[in-house]
């Protein structure tokens, strides 16, 4: 509070503790006849004095020119408005450059709406122009049409409040349903006539031509280098070993064995085994179904056991110790018109898939 | 007979030598340190002077070490010590026992531990045990090897971090008991950033520089033979700080030691400030205001990352099983390790065989137990726990946060439970479904 340049979340807590103590206080007057407009209002109006009761920062006034750009409407109409309220206003009409208030007794409304009313001759002269900042805007169009309905009743002056968004000429008949939006500027419609339009838009067409010409370049580079990268997954000559290669005749792999001579070149084991009461040869990939290490046989045991994490897989390739969740695989195998093994690399058998009893997984013998 | 592995040569010894030099030089100041200090007996006698007797003895020690051959050389560690050590101590479930264990002491004894005198005992005591193994060739490959130097370093820095916060904490806990200002309070002598810190950055700028400009003269860098996608090391292992993540991976499937459960270490560090509601402890040391916060965070610090790290530096060998600080790493070693699956468990000891077939309600029934368990674990676990155990904190926390809190707690006990299982019954996975890659 005593901060003096508040940050965002202080200046909304306090306006959020202000409007609950308004809404509280304030149930008996907006049962005032007349002031129906003002019930969603008035805390709005009555928070404004809270943040800019000393208005220090950019955020303070831009907060206050908030508050009352919902509270205008409420404003109008004397006996909803709050004193404090009226001060809120006053501050942000003077930072909108508007000649000073000159009533200095906020505690009379009467006074202050006669002050706004005598002041709104003046900004209507003002408000033809074209505000430069966006700020003062949102104020603005509070009271542009206070400016211009001077002398009007309170019904009226909320009414031509509410159609001030559109910044349409303002004349007290003019009743259009759209609320004020804080977002919504309404310079350019209000001032633009037809040679202004089209010397803006040539001056659009000269400031953005060049970012749609960038941009459309980039994207076209973009592109090509995307086509390129594709084909760069495409390459002319691929150096792995082939996928299907002989290893020789059956007779190289004697019965109960485990060949290992494939390892380095072609990450396959050959065993010569018997698997659910069949003998044959088949070949297991060498990736530990864990994490991918290589296993390494070990004659003694008779088992492939994992460097990595200490898995273990029997010789038929089912795990049995250790974190591998499932058998190792198989790769497809078969009997070449040649008498040869074949090994079919791009083709894998999985047993707890139920793919082991596929007859591409292994070649039966004796 | 030439020994391929010999326990002692003349160069072992020589370094040994240097080391116990230094550590004379510790205990000489630490001498004149309490010959200041001590007093004396009632005899008149110093204090110091058995400090002073240990120092000599280490400078003999040293004298011996750099002055006698290897051949005939008295000071190592005889065999009917390390042979029942290996035999009994190389298992991680005692292993585990004693880090926790460790941990108890490290918190109920922080009174004693953290007195100057008894902790420099403590070093002293961890110092000479690491001289004497490193007598032995097993211990000196481990230890000695440039990859595990930096861990060994580890183990000292950690030991003195943790012993100077114990050490202000058990202070300001003293201070606040007898109603004294706190520590950080009293001895706020502030200094400037300039000359005092920046002077301090530069000279630990230099010093570490040198340190590592000597370090990477001295250890040469560990290469190997070039990698090869067929050729696996053996044991291979990960980077020392990845070595805890390493150990996990052996009790759960690689999607959730190596995802989960890393994605749920980090974020639930990030949730710690959100769940923390205890306000006290904020700027200064204090172990009794915070003590559910600091055991708990110490519980997965040193037991599950730091004791798992040395797990798998020093007590992992090939084929990843677990060896002895002085044991030969036999690639041969047989280690029990058939691990069944809980669904194993449960349709065999129904007497029924596991459910054959792989439709989704025949996979679903024949890990019902697992899934059972672990839906039970995370979700009917925290209400209970919210209404027992922690219901003190389930009150201040409110339902969401206490959610939050209890899953990030049931998970991190997960580890520990899973390896103790691992271990007491070779259970391999509570939910396993190859077929799908879901396996917990």
């Amino acid at each position: 509070m005593t901060d003096p340049t508040p940050s965002t979340n202080d200046i909304l807590s306090k306006i959020r503790a202000a409007k609950s103590a308004a809404s509280t206080e304030a149930a008996p007057v907006a049962s005032v006849p007349g002031s129906a407009p003002a019930l969603g209002a008035k805390p709005a109006a009555a928070e404004a004095p809270a943040a800019t009761s000393a208005p220090k920062s950019t955020a303070d006034i831009l907060a206050a020119a908030r508050a009352k750009a919902s509270a205008a409407p409420a404003a109008a109409p004397p006996v909803a408005t709050p004193p404090a309220g009226t001060a809120g206003i006053m501050a942000a009409v003077k930072k909108q450059g508007a000649v000073a208030a000159p009533a200095a007794t906020p505690g009379k409304p009467a006074d202050i709406m006669a002050a706004i009313r005598a002041k709104g001759g003046v900004a209507a002269a003002a408000a033809t122009a074209a505000p430069a900042a966006v700020a003062p805007v949102v104020a603005d169009k509070a009271t542009k049409p206070l400016a211009a309905v001077a002398g009007l009743s309170p019904a009226e002056m909320i009414r031509a409040a509410r159609t001030a968004g559109t910044g349409e000429a303002v004349t007290p008949k003019v009743v259009l349903p759209s609320k004020p939006l804080p977002g919504k500027t309404a310079v350019g419609k209000a001032v633009a006539d037809v040679p202004r339009r089209s010397v803006l838009s040539d001056l659009l067409a000269v400031v953005f031509a060049p970012v749609v010409v960038a941009w459309a370049s980039f994207l076209g580079a973009l592109g090509a280098a995307g086509l390129g990268l594709a084909r760069f997954m495409m390459p002319n000559v691929l150096v792995e070993p082939p996928t299907k290669f002989k290893i020789g005749p059956t007779t190289d792999y004697a019965p109960g064995t485990v060949s290992t001579k494939w390892q380095a070149q072609f990450n396959i084991w050959v065993v010569n085994s018997e698997v659910d009461g069949v003998r044959a040869i088949y070949a297991l990939s060498t990736v530990c179904t864990h994490l991918g290490c290589t296993p390494n046989w070990l004659e003694g045991e008779q088992k492939f056991k994992c460097p990595c994490h200490g898995s273990g897989f029997y010789k038929s390739g089912i795990n049995f110790e250790g974190p591998a969740p499932r058998p190792l695989e198989r790769v497809g195998l078969r009997l070449s018109e040649d008498g040869m093994l074949e090994v079919d690399k791009s083709v894998k058998f999985q047993r707890e898939l139920g793919q082991w009893t596929n007859s591409s997984s292994f070649v039966g013998v004796g | 007979m030439l020994n391929a592995h010999p326990d002692l040569t003349s160069s072992v010894l020589i370094g040994l030598g240097w080391y116990y030099l230094l550590l004379f030089l510790m205990n000489f100041v630490w001498t004149i340190r309490s010959y200041r200090e001590d007093g004396e007996y009632a005899n008149g006698l110093p204090r110091a002077t058995g400090w002073a007797t240990y120092s000599s003895i280490l400078m003999m020690m040293s004298a011996y070490h750099f002055t006698y051959p290897p051949e005939g050389f008295l000071i190592s560690l005889p065999e009917a010590f390390k042979a029942p050590f290996d035999r009994y101590f190389s298992n991680p479930v005692l292993y585990f026992f004693l880090t926790i264990v460790g941990l108890w002491a490290l918190i109920a004894l922080r009174e004693w531990w953290t007195k100057p005198k008894v902790s420099f005992v403590l070093l002293n005591a961890s110092l000479l045990f690491m001289g004497l193994s490193l007598t032995d060739f097993d211990f000196r490959q481990i230890v000695g090897k440039p990859d595990n130097v930096p861990i060994v370093a580890m183990l000292f820095i950690l030991a003195f971090c943790t012993w100077i916060s114990f050490r202000r904490a058990v202070d300001n806990d003293r201070r606040i008991a007898e109603g004294r200002p706190l520590f950080e309070q009293e001895d706020n002598e502030k200094v400037l950033v300039w000359p005092d810190l920046v002077y301090t950055e530069l000279i630990c700028m230099v010093v570490l520089t040198a340190v590592l400009i000597f370090w990477g003269i001295a250890l040469k860098a560990p290469l190997e033979e070039p990698g090869s996608s067929v050729k696996t090391p053996n044991p291979s292992k990960a980077p020392w700080y990845f070595l805890g993540l390493q150990e996990m991976l052996v009790y759960f499937d690689p999607w959730l030691a190596g995802v989960v459960l890393p994605s749920i270490i980090l974020g639930g560090l990030m949730a710690v400030p959100y769940i923390d509601f205890n306000k006290l402890g904020n700027g200064y040391y204090t172990f009794k205001q915070r003590s559910f916060a600091i055991t708990t965070f110490l519980f997965g610090f040193l037991p599950l990352w730091v004791a798992l790290i040395v797990l798998g530096t020093f007590l992992r060998g090939p084929n990843w099983n677990f060896f002895g600080i002085y044991e030969y790493w036999d690639v041969h070693k047989v280690e029990a390790a058939n691990n069944i699956n809980l669904s194993e468990f449960f349709w065999n000891g129904l007497g029924k065989g596991l459910p054959k077939g792989s439709g989704l309600n025949t996979i679903l029934l024949r890990e019902a137990p697992g899934i059972l368990l672990i839906l039970g674990y995370f979700m009917v676990l925290p209400p209970i726990l919210g209404i027992s155990v922690l219901r003190t904190y389930f009150v201040r926390m409110g339902v969401l946060r206490f959610l939050v809190f209890s899953n990030l707690i049931l998970w991190m006990a997960i580890l520990p439970i899973k390896m103790l299982l691992r271990w007491a019954f070779s259970l391999k996975y509570i939910v396993g479904i190859p077929e799908w890659f879901f396996n917990i």
